[in-house]
């Protein structure tokens, strides 16, 4: 995203007034670091920044942190910041009726694709300190205290954004800034998912078993989702009834990855949250990009798109038929 | 012998194939090259050691496994009586000897915090204690620091050898080895050649250098009262809690963190009792029994995080810190939150806020 942040203080000061909060991102620890944001009283106003580094999607504090349903006694709206994939989780949240439309005001970020602090530092000498990180053009440029790096954008960015078909937020009741071109058509085949199924069965397993060797199963993956929804009830830590053993194995890991995917078939807008926030860095957004890409095909469905459609694993239609 | 060695960078890994034939050597490896991942693993021969990037997992799991084998049990039945049953228990134990060559300063220092728990109270932790003593460290005296480093600020320091029983200190061309304790020294003497006048001064040169740096800005000692007093301003943990998804990377990924869960697994007659690593920022974690829980949101179960670190462990353990600075928290939280921030801002008043 360029750096929109004058533009979005400048429209919240206007409309503050009538919001009770408004979410949004601050700056982090390091300059390659940003943070969600409350902003709870106009002083607040100028910490916001929205930019590449406005990784967070901050959606899931509507579903899982506040009560966006119930209107407030005063009418007042909850802002939220959206890039575009974003937009898609406030749409499925909406569908499901975990937010209420009216309940938010939504400002929309057009969005050229947000940076990974992993690749970075792994295109930076490290451990630096990073003292700056610009965009310029099509160029990232990393100030450390080992110098100066610069590198192609698109080596820096998320992967999710590397196939974004939704840069431009779907539903918003502003947009700051202007539209931007996606980098793939709607219906284009997700290059990710065509890369894991260009190996052969055995080598798809070994890959798996690889990635997922390393989950410490801190379930951070759950807890950055927007639409993982069950919380405290996940059946990876509910007792009675214990549906998981405590060992840290790979049935226990695979069981867990594929009931996670399987709970968002469909649902899941692929925000990229689950990989970003991994501590071992596992691609786990993959997973559900493969069922989405079956869904799609088979039931003619994606999610986050409609706020009155409904996903399709949470109706049943007797026509339904290739299943 | 001067208990020191001189190893050339060409060197280590004939050094590792010899040590890791008396002991499990654990080294900081790349664990995957597209994300960069680190942590510690056991070192076959072959494998590199990962010496100048840092690890983004704490070795904690080497003394204490994410999950552990406490003992195994199976019900046997009585053929005589089948409603009675006797209960068959098996020791479980895994603690051959070990080393762990290539840890920081900070990881190494971590488990002092577990010492005093594990080991110095009332009662001991068995399983803990064996592997305790079966594992040296060859601790690497730590050049370099990122932005979420703040050893020195918690009374540690980048050449702070607490708790290591040897100091690799990187010099021109490769490590000069130096044994400190006893068993150190020793495993040192039989494992090289000792270090050139030139090369032994350079090792010193760097110690001294090391020792010097301030790594971290302000100290974060001494705020056990403080925390004290901010307890029951909720206000102030609204404001730095707020972005938290209590995930519970932070205490995952800290080698000072030592909550643990008891499970039995069993199917059938027989299984196993097993403890495993859990989390104090989940709400399962405090939910009692009959449905209460004491910490219902995440603010309380942060304040408890760094009440613990920096309060009620500090007031029982004659002021030490249960944090050893590694930063590893604020580089994994996925919504940066600092955890130096929040301390510093203990001691701020409501005004300084405002
Ligand atoms: S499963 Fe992952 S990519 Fe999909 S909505 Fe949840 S966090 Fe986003
Ligand atoms: S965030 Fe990563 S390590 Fe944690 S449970 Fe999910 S996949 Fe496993
Ligand atoms: S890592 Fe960050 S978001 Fe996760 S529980 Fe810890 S403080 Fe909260
Ligand atoms: S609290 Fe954070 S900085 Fe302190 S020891 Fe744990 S992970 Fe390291």
């Amino acid at each position: 995203m360029d750096d929109k942040t004058n533009a979005l203080r400048e429209h919240v000061k206007g409309i503050f007034s009538n919001l009770e909060l408004v979410l949004g991102w601050e700056p982090g620890y390091d300059p390659l670091h940003t943070r969600p944001f409350y902003v709870r009283t106009e002083s607040d106003i100028d910490r916001l920044t929205a930019n590449c580094l406005s990784f967070q999607n901050l959606t899931r504090y509507l579903a899982k942190s506040m009560n966006a349903v119930d209107p407030a006694a005063d009418g007042r709206k909850i802002g939220v910041c959206v890039k575009g994939c974003d937009s898609r989780s406030l749409v499925a949240l909406i569908q499901e009726k975990f937010v209420s439309r009216d309940r938010v005001y939504v400002i929309g970020l057009p969005c050229r694709g947000t940076l990974d602090a992993r690749r970075i530092r792994a295109l930076v000498p490290d451990p630096a300190r990073i003292r700056s990180v610009n965009a310029e053009g099509d160029e990232l440029v990393v100030e450390t205290d080992r110098g100066i790096s610069r590198f192609a954008l698109d080596r820096a960015i998320a992967r999710k954004c590397l196939q974004c078909r939704y840069p431009n937020p779907v539903i918003h009741d502003v947009l700051i800034g202007d539209p931007v071109t996606p980098r793939l058509k709607i219906d284009a085949e997700n290059p990710s998912v065509a890369a894991v199924e260009a190996l052969s069965l055995e080598d798809r397993l070994l890959f798996w078993e690889n990635q997922l060797d390393r989950c410490i199963r801190c379930f951070a993956c759950r807890n950055a989702c927007p639409l993982c929804v069950c919380q405290n009830h996940c059946i990876m830590e509910t007792r009675m009834p214990k549906w998981i053993t405590q060992y840290r194995n790979m049935n226990e890991k695979f069981m867990f990855h594929m009931i996670h995917a399987l709970h968002l078939a469909g649902r899941c807008t692929e925000c990229g949250e689950c990989e970003r926030v991994c501590p071992v860095g596992i691609p786990v957004a993959l997973i559900k990009e493969k069922i989405n890409a079956i869904i799609y095909e088979m039931l003619d469905y994606e999610s986050g798109i409609d706020p009155e459609a409904v996903p399709p694993l949470l109706t049943f239609s007797p026509k339904e038929t290739g299943i | 012998m001067s208990g020191k060695i001189f190893v050339a960078h060409d060197a280590l890994s004939g050094l590792l194939d010899d040590l890791s034939k008396k002991f499990k050597v654990w080294i900081p490896q790349m664990m995957d090259q597209a994300s960069g991942h680190i942590a510690f693993g056991v070192y076959a021969p072959g494998k590199k050691p990962e010496l100048t990037r840092r690890s983004r997992l704490s070795p904690k799991k080497i003394l204490f496994p994410s999950m552990d084998t406490l003992f195994k049990f199976t019900y046997v039945k009585d053929p005589k009586d089948p409603v009675r049953y006797t209960i068959d228990l098996k020791e479980s134990f895994d603690n051959g000897p070990t080393l762990v060559f290539g840890a920081r300063p900070c990881d190494t220092r971590g488990f002092q915090t577990f010492d005093q728990v594990f080991l110095k109270g009332q009662y001991k932790d068995v399983y803990y204690e064996r592997r305790r003593q079966n594992t040296l460290f060859a601790t690497l005296v730590c050049q370099d620091s990122d932005t979420a480093c703040f050893c020195s600020s918690v009374g540690s320091g980048p050449a702070d050898m607490t708790g290591s029983d040897m100091a690799v200190i990187p010099i021109e061309g490769g490590y000069v080895i130096e044994g400190l304790t006893d068993a150190g020294r020793k495993l040192v003497e039989t494992s090289g050649s000792a270090p050139s006048p030139e090369q032994a001064a350079a090792a010193e040169q760097m110690k001294r250098n090391t020792a010097a740096l301030k790594i971290g800005e302000d100290d974060l000692t001494g705020y056990a009262d403080d925390l004290t007093r901010r307890f029951t301003d909720m206000d102030f943990w609204r404001e730095q809690v707020s972005p938290c998804i209590t995930c519970g990377v932070c205490t995952w990924v800290c080698p000072t963190c030592y909550c643990f869960s008891i499970t039995d697994e069993a199917s059938g007659m027989s299984g196993e009792r097993m403890r495993s690593w859990d989390s104090c920022m989940f709400y399962l974690y405090t939910l009692e029994a009959r449905g209460h829980n004491p910490r219902p949101t995440k603010m309380e179960r942060y304040r408890n995080r760094v009440g613990h670190k920096f309060s009620y462990f500090p007031k029982k353990y004659d002021g030490m810190v249960s944090c050893c600075g590694c930063g590893r928290c604020i580089r994994t939280c996925p919504v940066s939150i600092d955890i130096r921030k929040v301390v510093k801002e203990l001691k701020e008043t409501a005004d300084d806020r405002a």
